[in-house]
């Protein structure tokens, strides 16, 4: 296999990466860990005319708690980053254990969360988990920045609110009132395998009862999605199992998704019922895991 | 950013200087030139293999900084001025590395073809994690796949091996 | 029967592992010569159709590119792996048969510039209707693939012994059951790959193959080359399992670049290529009835089997027999019907993997004979003790058997696993399952017709005695084989296996040998060294009692000599010879090889292996018949997920019933192997092309699921201590492919146990787990 000629730039600033995309327009792609990109690129399904590497902006290479306000993870982190990462480890081993589910060891050392987010697979892994923890992302381009929820990012299958000069700098994650949170990847096997169906779930219990929620389902709709009709329901309910396995079934009627080669839609919309049950039964007894 | 002279054809062609083995070695590649491709073909170095070529069987495993990576996947370009170890920079001189000795002691390969990738993602987690659990072995080299062994003697090699680091 | 060996029996480490462990041992894709080119072929992009022009112009001024060639270009002899059916040809002449099909090939400077060239190829073509499943392939009026195959069909197999409707209408029991298989492929990690060039009228191929030999023969047949011409040498291989059996058309195409450009070219496959290529297991539908009395024993039984070839047959004809040629074997049956069809369609074609035609036919019957026993209250491994052949016996067919335990392997594979405290007893979710199996040892002729022997050996020694240079052209796939020839040489030599050398993998250096197929080199070839070994032996105590009495040691009757000293009364034991009455009295086999220089010139020793008259009359009783025989068995215990299907395959135990255990390390790995590719096949691996267009749909890892580190369980490895196979030399026989077979069944009837539910088709994925525990909650049962 090979890759197509292109232009390389290796920007050191990230308002030099942002001139470099508004300058080039549609014919420029920004290269972080490249397993995605690349891949394309291989296989024919991308032929960018322009490369702009990120692989110089060592300012969003960091995970950091921000005292009071919450946690920023670098978009140039990579998932091994965040498995690793202390922070995460102590306040979210959640996310930690989201970025450890992604395809294997050696694509974990270069696929960015960057990357990660602004591919907008909707089998992505990280992306229900943010969602769930009402992160934001902060884009910054040649116009200055501004700060979207994770939510409202995806507009559909490789498509985000994301203007083309437009890089993701960072994911913030805020403090909350949430005491856990758990994400479930179903893949077909148990490494190398895209998420047939992805759940994450954020609760806040207080004796036994969930006084909010936030569920997220991956895999299972153009972009990743957040099952509200679920949240409502789970709201000032007692956490009993039957309560949690009434919430898989209202989020199983809230996904919308398709049938391909892994998996049919059937399977996967019983597959949500399944994991949002599992994922909140997670979240409630045992914290952020 | 990396010198370049510009071809006949108008495609530009970078200096670019790795650190491989420890020796730096400085190549005029194009920026489509794949890593795996610089250290087979342009350095030789062809105990890296390409098996698929789109990171999901691991035999292009090499260390980019210490942390294994898929060869098949990164540019070249990308790695100017950075460290890689290959397998062939696992041994030290004549004597062979632990991780070599245990996979040869428990035959901890067949055809040969995953066992450079193999090698060097154990020598990694070995790197950062010297008693690994049984699990953590199985996760490390879960992106190296295998067709002949069933990973049985290679989990054995490793976990020997971190016994006797 | 089992002697004290020096090197038999011993798990000496690998002859390759320093070159394999350190980067350093090459594989064909690394090869380099001054002036190479690199080449690819030219595929097909649709799945069936008359190629009706074929434009070369715009490539052919790309800067770099070196030559195109097309069917015009090389011979039009049809050729196939077996000549029941020539088939094939190195490129399409009048049509493409399937999405992936040869058109031609390209070579240039640089592989970028290959990759560029072949976008610039226009093919022209009047498309034609294609057929995808057999079903669709045996229709009144379906599109006809090729003139010669009326309806598609490409075999039929008739056989009948006994009588299998009288013994039915006996039967306390009767039961049919249908199974369906699915299109798998060998995986192995390095893509096929050639290189050759030319000096003057030779000509030199490196080829990533499993027979150095049938690549020779092929290629010369097609090319009009006499065989001495043409020498096919290969570096290690990255594994084969089958599917580098078959010459490819990088092979032919290397060949012919070469010759046209006068420089070295290198051609090589990417993996999805690997897929088109093909020749991996056939897709079989099955349907199974067997009537057996109260006590569970078999009367009688009735297979018919379909198989969806693909477009070429290559070994699909053999595979066709192999699907039913070995259940006698296994299993005592006196009356025995076996129907078979092959079809051939527009998908790659389906050969040889591990196994070859048999894993699917034993997932079939091992989960059959467990619904049988079940119907009738009889335990699944009682059901295999009360049928399984003993040694010593004539199938059906007329094979015969020696060593044959397989009684010994189910019973120790029960009591190894805990199965009587297990079965049933593990609650929902938790099951555990059997299967058996059991592989030829070699097959009884060659895949072409000749008289040649099967495998032929020699041993030099070099000149002062250091080295012992071991000559056999079986290839080492990965399996270990270079490794245990030596070590059965060396035992029969008396010397150290570690002052031993293989010169393998040329047909100019090296010896005679078929190849890496139907499991048969250890014994084959085996047999081969062993007595090239015994000769230089022969001529080592030969020598050393001219020396030992020139010497004045020895003088008759000397106590323990009744005469004069004869080699008869000397051994030879890791490099001393010595003896055997006074083992003091001893020389070097390094001194005595030495002075056999100095008097007679090169030491060599000679060997050569011909199954003979092997048994069975009937037609086909060439595929199934062999020397020797394995059998195998494995239990399986899994977790099965109740809600989302999920399986999770936990623990496994392997008794293969192998004869002598040439190196215990290597044998084990064969096992861990097999049962790992068994496993996936099982849950996760299957081939899928778009149902409209047959275009390859996975053809990477990604999608093709290989079992991952996390996802492949423990395996225990048991053999069987009194195991003796007097047809293999030392008596072993085979381990290779035969542990591959019990696994589908095994795995597949621990699933059973598990959840409850019968699943009839492979692979048994997580959705068809759930939709059958879906379906059978909706029946409320």
């Amino acid at each position: 296999m090979y890759l197509p000629d292109f232009e390389y730039y290796a920007p050191d600033s990230i308002a030099e990466a942002c001139q470099l995309l508004s300058q080039f327009g549609a014919k420029a792609k920004v290269l972080a860990g490249g397993t995605d990109m690349v891949v394309k690129m291989k296989n024919e399904l991308l032929a960018p005319e322009v490369v702009v590497s990120v692989k110089n902006l060592e300012q969003l290479k960091k995970i950091e708690y921000v005292a009071g306000k919450g946690v920023c993870v670098g978009a140039l982190c990579t998932h091994n980053d965040l498995v690793k990462s202390d922070v995460l480890k102590e306040r979210y081993p959640s996310v930690a254990n989201a970025a450890r589910q992604m395809a294997n060891n050696q694509v974990r050392n270069r696929g960015t969360v960057g990357g990660n987010i602004s591919n907008a697979v909707p089998s992505a892994d990280l992306p229900p988990i943010f969602i769930a923890l009402n992160a934001t992302a902060k884009l910054v381009g040649t116009k200055g920045e501004r700060t979207v929820a994770m939510e409202d990012l995806f507009t559909g299958p490789g498509k985000t609110v994301m203007a083309q000069d437009e890089l993701i700098a960072e994911v913030f994650i805020p403090d909350q009132k949430m005491t856990g949170s758990n994400y479930i990847k179903f893949g077909l096997r148990k490494s190398g395998a895209l998420a047939v169906v992805g759940v994450a779930v954020a609760v806040q219990v207080e004796n036994g009862v969930i006084k909010d929620a936030r569920v997220a389902l991956g895999a299972v709709a153009a972009t990743p999605v957040r099952a509200k009709k679920t949240e409502e329901f789970l709201k000032g309910k007692n956490a009993t199992d039957d309560v949690l396995a009434e919430a898989g079934v209202i989020a199983s009627g809230e996904c919308k998704p398709i049938s391909d080669i892994r998996a049919s839609a059937e399977y996967r919309t019983d597959l949500v019922r399944i994991f949002t049950k599992r994922a909140l039964r997670k979240a409630v007894d045992e914290g952020h895991v | 950013m990396s010198s370049f002279v510009v071809d006949k054809d108008g495609i530009k062609r970078y200096a670019v200087t790795v650190n491989v083995n420890g020796s730096d070695y400085t190549k005029v590649i194009k920026a489509n030139t794949l890593l795996v491709n610089l250290l087979r073909d342009d350095l030789d170095l062809t105990g890296t293999k390409r098996g698929c070529e789109l990171g999901d069987c691991g035999c292009c495993t090499v260390m980019l900084d210490g942390n294994p990576v898929n060869a098949c996947l990164v540019l070249a370009i990308d790695c100017d001025g950075r460290e890689i170890t290959t397998i062939e920079g696992i041994q030290d001189g004549e004597d062979l590395d632990i991780v070599q000795e245990k996979f040869i002691e428990h035959a901890g390969f067949q055809c040969g073809f995953c066992t450079p990738g193999m090698i060097v993602s154990s020598r990694a987690l070995l790197n950062e994690n010297p008693s690994p659990t049984e699990y953590e072995v199985r996760e490390a080299i879960a992106g190296n796949l295998c067709r002949c062994t069933g990973y049985v003697n290679i989990v054995a090699a490793v976990l020997d091996a971190a016994e006797n680091l | 029967m089992k002697q004290d060996y020096s090197y038999v029996g011993k798990s000496v480490d690998r002859n390759d592992s320093y070159g394999k462990t350190t980067g350093h041992a090459q594989y064909t894709a690394d090869l380099k010569f001054p002036g190479m080119l690199y080449g690819k072929l030219i595929r097909s992009t649709i799945a069936h159709g008359r190629i009706k022009s074929i434009d070369t112009s715009e490539a052919e001024k790309l800067n770099g590119v070196k030559a195109i060639i097309t069917a015009k270009d090389v011979p039009s002899m049809k050729w196939g792996l077996s000549p029941a059916r020539f088939d094939e040809n190195i490129f399409c002449i009048d049509k493409v048969r399937y999405h992936g099909d040869k058109i031609g090939a390209v070579c240039a400077v640089d592989e970028e510039t290959v990759y560029k060239a072949l976008k610039l190829i226009k093919v022209e073509y009047e498309e034609l209707p294609a057929v995808f499943t057999w079903q669709d392939a045996a229709k009144e009026g379906a599109p006809q693939i090729f003139e010669e195959y009326p309806g598609n069909l490409n075999t039929e197999i008739h056989h009948h012994f006994g009588d299998v409707d009288a013994a039915l209408k006996d039967a306390y029991y009767v039961r049919t059951d249908k199974f369906q298989g699915q299109r798998t492929y060998h995986a192995f990690i390095e893509n096929h790959a050639s290189a050759a060039y030319w000096d003057g009228d030779r000509a030199f191929l490196y080829s990533s193959c499993q027979s150095v030999h049938y690549v020779q023969y092929h290629l010369c047949r097609v090319l009009g080359m006499k065989m001495g011409n043409l020498t096919v040498r290969q570096t290690n291989v990255g594994a084969g399992f089958g599917g580098k059996l078959d010459p490819t058309g990088l092979d032919f195409a290397a060949v012919i670049l070469s010759k046209i450009t006068g420089q070295p070219v290198k051609m090589w496959y990417d993996h999805a290529e690997t897929f088109l290529n093909g020749r991996g297991r056939h897709p079989m539908t099955m349907e199974l009835t067997t009537g057996v009395d109260k006590n569970g024993k078999i009367l009688a039984h009735k297979f018919d089997c379909v198989l969806e070839g693909g477009a070429y047959t290559g070994l699909g004809i053999a595979s066709s027999y192999y699907a039913g040629s070995l259940l006698g074997v296994l299993y005592l049956i006196d009356n025995y019907k076996f129907d078979c069809r092959r079809y051939v369609t527009n998908l790659p074609p389906c050969g040889a993997q591990r196994g070859h035609g048999q894993p699917q036919p034993r997932f079939a019957f091992e989960h059959h004979i467990d619904l049988v026993g079940e119907a009738i209250g009889v335990d699944p491994i009682d059901m295999r003790l009360i049928n399984a052949r003993k040694g010593n016996s004539i199938t059906t067919a007329g094979y015969e058997v020696k060593s044959y335990n397989l009684v010994g392997a189910n019973k120790m594979a029960r009591d190894a696993s805990g199965w009587t405290e297990k079965r049933g007893k593990m609650g929902v979710g938790r099951g555990i399952g059997v299967g058996n199996g059991g592989f030829v040892t070699g097959a009884g002729f060659c895949q072409y017709r000749t008289d040649y022997p099967h495998s032929v050996g020699m041993v030099k020694i070099f000149d002062d005695g250091t080295r012992a240079y071991v000559y056999s052209n079986a290839v080492d796939i990965g399996q270990g084989s270079d490794t245990v020839l030596m070590q059965m040489a060396a035992e029969a030599m008396g010397y150290p296996y570690e002052r031993c050398q293989m010169v393998t993998g040329d047909t100019d250096l090296s010896t005679l040998d078929f190849g890496a197929y139907a499991s048969r080199q250890t014994l084959m070839a085996g047999w081969a060294v062993k007595r090239a070994g015994a000769e230089v032996k022969k001529k080592v105590l030969a020598k050393a009692c001219e020396m030992l009495k020139a010497s004045g040691r020895i003088k008759e009757g000397f106590g323990y000599l009744d005469g004069p000293l004869t080699p008869e009364d000397l051994d030879c034991v890791e490099g001393i010879v010595f003896v055997k009455q006074e083992p003091a009295v001893k020389l070097t086999f390094e001194e005595v090889a030495r002075k056999y220089f100095v008097d007679h010139g090169v030491l060599l020793g000679r060997g050569w292996y011909h199954p003979g008259k092997l048994g069975g009359n009937h037609k086909g009783a060439a595929v199934g018949t062999s020397p020797a025989y394995s059998s195998a068995t494995q239990v399986a215990e899994v977790q099965v997920d109740m809600e989302t299907g999920q399986i999770e395959c936990v623990d496994t135990w392997d008794v293969h019933d192998s004869g002598t255990i040439i190196n215990p390390k290597l044998f084990h790995g064969q096992v861990h192997g097999a049962f790992y590719m068994g496993v996936g096949e099982t849950i996760w691996e299957e081939v899928k092309f778009d149902k409209k267009t047959g275009k390859l749909l996975n053809g990477n890892f990604a999608e093709y699921r290989l079992p991952t580190a996390l996802d492949m369980p423990p395996v225990e490895s048991l053999t069987l201590d009194d195991s003796y196979e007097p047809n293999g030399p030392y008596g072993l026989k085979e381990v290779g492919e035969g542990a591959t077979t019990p696994t589908m069944g095994a795995v597949a009837n621990a699933i059973y146990d598990a959840m409850g539910v019968s699943m009839t088709e492979l692979p048994i994925t997580y959705e068809k787990v759930w939709r059958a525990l879906r379906d059978k909650k909706a029946s409320g049962k």
